[in-house]
């Protein structure tokens, strides 16, 4: 398994943001981590992608305990195994598209303007590349974000929302990159309340503060693939109502669903 | 389409062995970049960095310059108000021919050799005006006129056939400015043989009348001089008569060397003990040399005191600026709090993001600290120039470490926002916005 939670809990004084939380995620899944707004989603991506850590538990990435890494390691991680994609975008304000996008070249290894160039591309905004993140809009900033966290190639591209401050038509580009990104073989991790950003995952899991209460499979054969490689449903210790424990995967329905998409199915 | 790439794993800006020279320059060059947008692309940020360090630069110049500058002018300013060093005859007595010049110029040399020095020569005549004694003393009028700057002179001084009488010789003669006074000159009272000098040119014996030679204490005959000036000191001086070398010469009817030299040294407490001491140990000078004790205690207390209070306020102002640049710049950093945050999520080291925001803030220290350091001379030196009627030259030693401590100022300065910054999750900030 390409990631590997075990046990983790995100406890902040008296309130677990994460509670006693088992997951496992096969290279080249797509899983939508879905929830109400402080169900604890992004922090369970923030544990994941390095940017925090677990009170409590073990993240395994390629094997590797994160706990074990010091500062230096976990930065390492970031930048060679990780693309970051935030609902807020958090691109450098004064550095244009292009540089953006070779910030995380800089870090990674060395930069190069091309490539950086053809990442734009392959977002639509090669002819914005040299303009200032405060001369885009925000669905163009977006994929100046979603250009940035890919031109590294990294292993796991987690997505926080992405499509959260974006109209429909730039949510659908957003998402037709997404699946390009899946269909090459990347493993995408998307946190959203979004029914129709979930429902293009492969796989989902709910969270309620904190606690894993669902989860549920959108692509039968990637499940059959899943199982057939070991991979078991997700499970929680906590001991909270309608917490998901054992082998046995409870089905959800997702509030929001029914609103974006008027009641119709995937 | 990047995975070319993958093999480079060296990161925050490090290249990878295997680049190529060209990759080494591109990473440099994005460096250059990302300093370049931080700087020039937010001019307000850049701007207030700069002027926070410019003013603390611009105090800090001005203010050491002073305090180098005023115990200086000071010292130069006060020597304009009397002598504090006084040399005489070694062999003082009534038969006594001064100092003659060969020896001045030689003690002349000696004192104002390292330190530079006002003179002021007086050749002192006993004479009567009236029949009644007084002391005239011969001087060259713009030596003196330099070394007394504090004299209150009503009228001018004096000039060939005119006199300046000091306030109570004036006061006792009930002269005023323009009247005219004789001054006689006789041998006797000077310690001389029984001759005397009345009218300028004239011989001992012209004065002789029928063989024997005045000795009236009525005699009133002698030259007649124009009272130029009053001189008003409260001191000493008020007791005396001034006329120029010449006219004192023909007075009494020889020329001969000074009674008493007056010096103003640029120099205080031990260094003018010190000329004092090597003057009166060198047998060659022929005189006696003695410091003004009222003028050189006060100097140097006034001068010690001046000096302390100007590093006093001078340190409680610098250490203000300092304070206030530390905080300007700090809260300049704290507020990239976010974009910090994002760099160490994009996998930068806290190592590679100290070194963007240090060399950024050198880079404001730097521009300040040279428009602060030119702006803090151009200021010192007008403050010298208004106050002293004096230029003071550029500092080096000074303007360099203005520079350098405005750049070590403006990088420590950042210090504390960016390592706080990089040592918590990254999460944690960029969850705080």
């Amino acid at each position: 398994m390409l990631l590997e939670l075990d046990h983790i809990c995100k406890i902040y004084g008296e309130l677990h943001a994460v509670d006693d939380l088992n997951l496992t995620v096969p290279q080249g899944q797509w899983l939508a981590i879905v929830g109400s707004s402080g169900s604890g989603k992004t922090t369970l991506m923030n544990m994941i992608g390095c940017m925090d850590t677990p009170s409590k538990g073990s993240v395994k990435l390629e094997g590797r305990k994160l706990e074990d890494l010091n500062a230096k390691q976990l930065a390492d991680v970031r930048k060679n195994m990780i693309g970051l994609v935030f609902q807020k975008f958090y691109l450098v304000p004064h550095l244009t598209a292009v540089e953006n996008v070779m910030v995380a070249q800089y870090y990674h290894s060395v930069v190069d303007e091309r490539q950086a160039l053809e990442a734009l591309e392959r977002v639509g905004l090669k002819d914005r590349a040299h303009h200032l993140p405060s001369q885009l809009s925000g669905g163009e900033q977006q994929r100046v974000c979603i250009a940035r966290a890919l031109i590294n190639c990294p292993k796991i591209i987690l997505a926080d929302e992405p499509t959260g401050n974006l109209d429909e038509k730039n949510e659908k580009i957003v998402l037709d990159l997404f699946r390009q990104l899946h269909e090459q073989g990347t493993t995408i991790i998307v946190v959203t309340h979004d029914a129709l950003v979930a429902s293009c995952a492969e796989r989902e899991i709910m969270l309620n503060h904190g606690v894993l209460v669902g989860e549920k499979w959108n692509d039968e054969e990637a499940r059959k693939a899943y199982e057939a490689a070991g991979g078991k449903p997700a499970f929680t210790g906590s001991v909270a109502e309608g917490a998901q424990h054992g082998e046995t995967a409870i089905d959800f329905a997702d509030p929001t669903k029914s609103a974006k998409t008027g009641g119709s199915e995937k | 389409m990047v995975a070319d790439r993958q093999s480079g794993k060296s990161g925050n800006g490090a290249e990878p062995k295997a680049s190529a020279k060209s990759a080494t320059m591109t990473n440099r060059k994005m460096f250059a970049t990302m300093l370049w947008g931080a700087v020039f692309r937010r001019r307000s940020r850049a701007i207030m960095a700069v002027i926070a360090v410019l003013v603390g630069a611009a105090t800090l110049f001005c203010l050491a310059a002073v305090c180098i500058a005023v115990p200086q002018q000071m010292n130069e300013e006060m020597r304009a108000y009397g002598a504090n060093l006084i040399v005489t005859p070694r062999e003082s007595g009534s038969k006594s021919n001064g100092i003659d010049s060969a020896d001045a110029r030689n003690v002349t040399a000696l004192v104002s050799g390292e330190y530079g020095a006002k003179t002021a020569a007086y050749r002192y005549e006993s004479v009567r005006i009236n029949s009644a004694p007084y002391t005239l003393a011969g001087i060259t009028t713009a030596d003196v006129k330099a070394l007394n700057r504090h004299w209150n002179v009503t009228g001018d001084w004096p000039s060939a056939g005119n006199v300046m009488l000091g306030r109570d010789v004036a006061d006792a003669l009930g002269v005023r400015i323009g009247l005219r006074i004789t001054i006689g000159y006789r041998a006797s009272d000077n310690g001389g043989a029984s001759s005397a000098s009345g009218a300028l040119g004239k011989t001992e014996s012209e004065v002789k009348q029928d063989g024997r030679v005045s000795s009236s204490i009525m005699e009133t005959s002698g030259t007649e001089f124009r009272v130029a000036g009053i001189v008003d000191t409260g001191g000493n001086e008020d007791e005396i008569v001034y006329a120029v070398n010449a006219d004192v010469a023909k007075l009494a009817g020889s020329k001969r060397g000074a009674d008493v030299i007056e010096y103003s040294v640029n120099a205080v407490g031990s260094d003018l003990d010190a000329i004092v001491k090597s003057l009166n140990a060198n047998p060659n000078t022929g005189v006696k040399a003695q410091t003004v004790t009222k003028i050189t205690s006060s100097d140097t207390r006034i001068i010690a005191m001046l000096q302390t209070l100007f590093w006093i306020v001078s340190l409680v102002v610098l250490v203000l600026t300092l304070v206030g640049v530390g905080t300007t710049i700090s809260s300049i950093v704290s507020q990239r709090r976010n974009e910090i945050g994002l760099r160490k999520a994009l996998g930068a080291s806290a190592h590679a993001i100290g070194t963007e925001f240090y060399v950024e803030s050198a880079i404001y220290g730097l521009v300040g600290g040279l428009i602060g350091t030119a702006l803090g001379y151009l200021l010192a030196r007008v403050l010298c120039q208004t106050v002293f009627d004096r230029a003071i030259g550029f500092n080096w030693p000074l303007g360099l470490a203005s520079l350098v401590l405005s750049v070590l100022l403006a990088v420590l300065a950042s210090v504390p926002p960016v390592r706080r910054a990089t040592r918590i999750d990254p999460a944690v900030v960029l969850r705080e916005e």
